[in-house]
């Protein structure tokens, strides 16, 4: 059935390239110009020894970003906000993963909707929520005052803190889903072999269910990883200019100061960033796929 | 054994549900806070008013901001639609070689840092005379858009069986009227889905409009930014209230017309 199905549509003529080409093309044409020339403009700037009006090739703006204490500090901040809130979300985000996976419970749905709620609502409610939870008025300080446990409100917003909060906040349902999708296709026999076999639960779950589920905790690791060293808007925020990373040190290159050439090579030394721990990733995954 | 597990069990339920609450919270907590008759976001609110709801409208930055949100969607949706679909249709139906790659290539957006997306794109537009336009703002916002039309509208058709539209064929239907009648209503409620997705990205994009942006245009996310800049007082608590029940709106659309569950797995 499948085959007579395909053949309707596969038979290679010049008609059926055209209709394909034709389909594709105005989809192609979007990318080409908001995307790939933009960003094949950007690459060239920041190896070009300056701008306008380039007369020779450079690696000069790498050499002065990476000589620069105020870049590499922000780089510093930027790479450590990626692991503590990669390491947050996966102790936090497993046990959910664990209920949505096994639990047949009612309230299932519920909290699937509860869990990936943050990505459903607009950056501006978020934010707002957070600055009614943190700020010197907010639920956090009127309960630590009301329980007697501060004497004045202490200042939770624009800082490290709350810009890590807000991270682990959005970021949570990325590594629940993860973790949630290699964990149900684990079969519960495995670890109901072991328990029956004497191990304890802690053992079971140490030696049996963690092993196998590494491959989410990975995967959803360098979903955070990566969004958080290319985030703006929380830092922005919830940070108020307290907490500066690499992609607001881009903005102030492009905007503030109308740097190009430097706002370009950040941008580009972000996206290797990227790109390396992606790569790393799949290598990772392909080597341990080969085993 | 079994007492354990339970005991367990509730240990489990009770830690899912304060994480539920922690997710869920910030959202929430927007809504009491637009009723409060204080003049600061303070929580719990003291007293209740509608003024602040009053104050969103009173001056014409929110409204004006509103308007630019609006008309930028709506026609960033549109066209993102009309190439994603026709984009959706080429690839599912007509697999063509690398199509792994095209399928790759237009759900880039979603990967590369938004940052350097804006920062390439404010260089492109600056060059071409762009920048702070109308035009450039709707085609940062087609690009943005487009990775979530594709990707819901390839899920869909990937479901649809072409044997049918093969049936119709075969009983003397051309090409057009077997798509048009049989595929195009079955695919009615993942275009649905997907435009919906479209408006709600784009009404909320936040990174690459700031870039491009200028005196005269400005979206609703960055007006209430600028806002925020001078005064934290429950106007902001009022106006996300209303935003809320626009996205709900449009999530309760989503699910009953593609499912949730599916846009995120």
């Amino acid at each position: 059935m499948r085959s007579t199905a395909d053949s309707y549509l596969r038979r290679f003529d010049w008609r059926r390239a055209a209709l394909v080409s034709g389909l594709l093309a105005p989809g192609l044409l979007v990318l080409v110009l908001a995307l790939l020339v933009p960003f094949a403009m950007m690459t060239m700037m920041s190896f070009e020894d300056r701008y306008p009006n380039a007369t020779a090739m450079t690696l000069a703006h790498y050499v002065s970003f990476l000589q620069d204490s105020y870049f590499v500090g922000i780089a510093v901040r930027t790479f450590l906000l990626a692991i503590v809130v990669t390491a947050i979300t996966a102790v936090l985000g497993y046990p959910v993963a664990w209920y949505l996976a096994r639990s047949h419970s009612r309230w299932k749905h519920i909290v699937f909707v509860g869990v990936i709620s943050p990505l459903l609502v607009s950056i501006v409610v978020r934010t707002i929520g957070w600055t009614i939870i943190l700020g010197n008025e907010g639920l956090v300080n009127n309960l630590l005052l009301g329980i007697g446990i501060v004497d004045e409100p202490i200042r939770l917003m624009d800082s490290f803190w709350s810009v890590t909060v807000g991270m682990v906040h959005v970021l949570l349902p990325f590594m629940v889903l993860s973790i949630a999708a290699v964990l149900g296709k684990i079969d519960p026999a495995y670890g109901e072999a072991a328990y029956t076999l004497g191990a304890t639960p802690i053992r079971t779950f140490l030696k049996v269910t963690l092993p196998l589920s590494i491959q989410g905790i990975a995967a959803g690791s360098v979903i955070v990883f990566c969004l958080t060293i290319g985030s703006y808007i929380t830092p922005i925020w919830l940070g108020r200019g307290h907490v500066t990373v690499l992609a607001i040190a881009i903005y102030d290159q492009m905007v503030t100061l109308v740097d190009w050439p430097m706002g370009a090579t950040a941008s580009m030394i972000l996206t290797l960033g990227t790109l390396a721990v992606l790569l790393t990733y799949g290598l990772v995954t392909r080597r341990l796929a080969q085993r | 054994m079994s007492s354990t597990h339970h005991s367990s069990g509730r240990l489990l339920s009770i830690y899912v549900a304060l994480i539920v609450l922690f997710l869920a919270l910030p959202v929430l907590i927007v809504i009491p806070s637009a009723f409060s008759n204080d003049v600061t976001l303070a929580f719990p609110p003291r007293g209740i008013s509608l003024k602040w709801f009053a104050n969103v409208f009173r001056s014409s930055e929110f409204t004006d901001a509103f308007l630019v949100s609006a008309s930028v969607a709506t026609l960033a949706a549109t066209i993102s639609m009309v190439i994603g679909t026709l984009a959706a249709i080429a690839l599912v139906r007509y697999r063509p070689p690398g199509r792994e790659a095209f399928l790759l290539l237009f759900l880039t957006p979603l990967i590369f840092p938004a940052i350097v997306l804006a920062a390439a794109l404010s260089m492109v537009l600056g060059s071409l005379g762009l920048l702070r336009t109308f035009t450039g703002l709707v085609l940062a916002h087609v690009l943005v858009t487009l990775p979530y039309v594709v990707r819901t509208v390839v899920s869909t058709l990937s479901e649809i069986d072409v044997a049918l539209e093969e049936a119709a064929f075969t009983l003397g239907a051309n090409r057009w009227r077997s798509f048009t009648h049989v595929t195009l209503p079955l695919l009615r409620p993942g275009l649905l889905a997907a435009a919906t997705f479209a408006l709600i990205i784009s009404f909320d994009e936040f990174t690459i409009s700031l870039f491009l942006v200028g005196p005269g245009l400005k979206t609703l996310p960055l007006e209430i930014y600028n806002y925020t800049d001078a005064n934290i007082d429950p106007t902001i608590a009022a106006i996300s209230t209303i935003l809320l029940c626009i996205t709900l709106v449009g999530i309760v659309m989503i699910e009953k017309l593609a499912g949730l569950g599916k846009q995120f797995t």
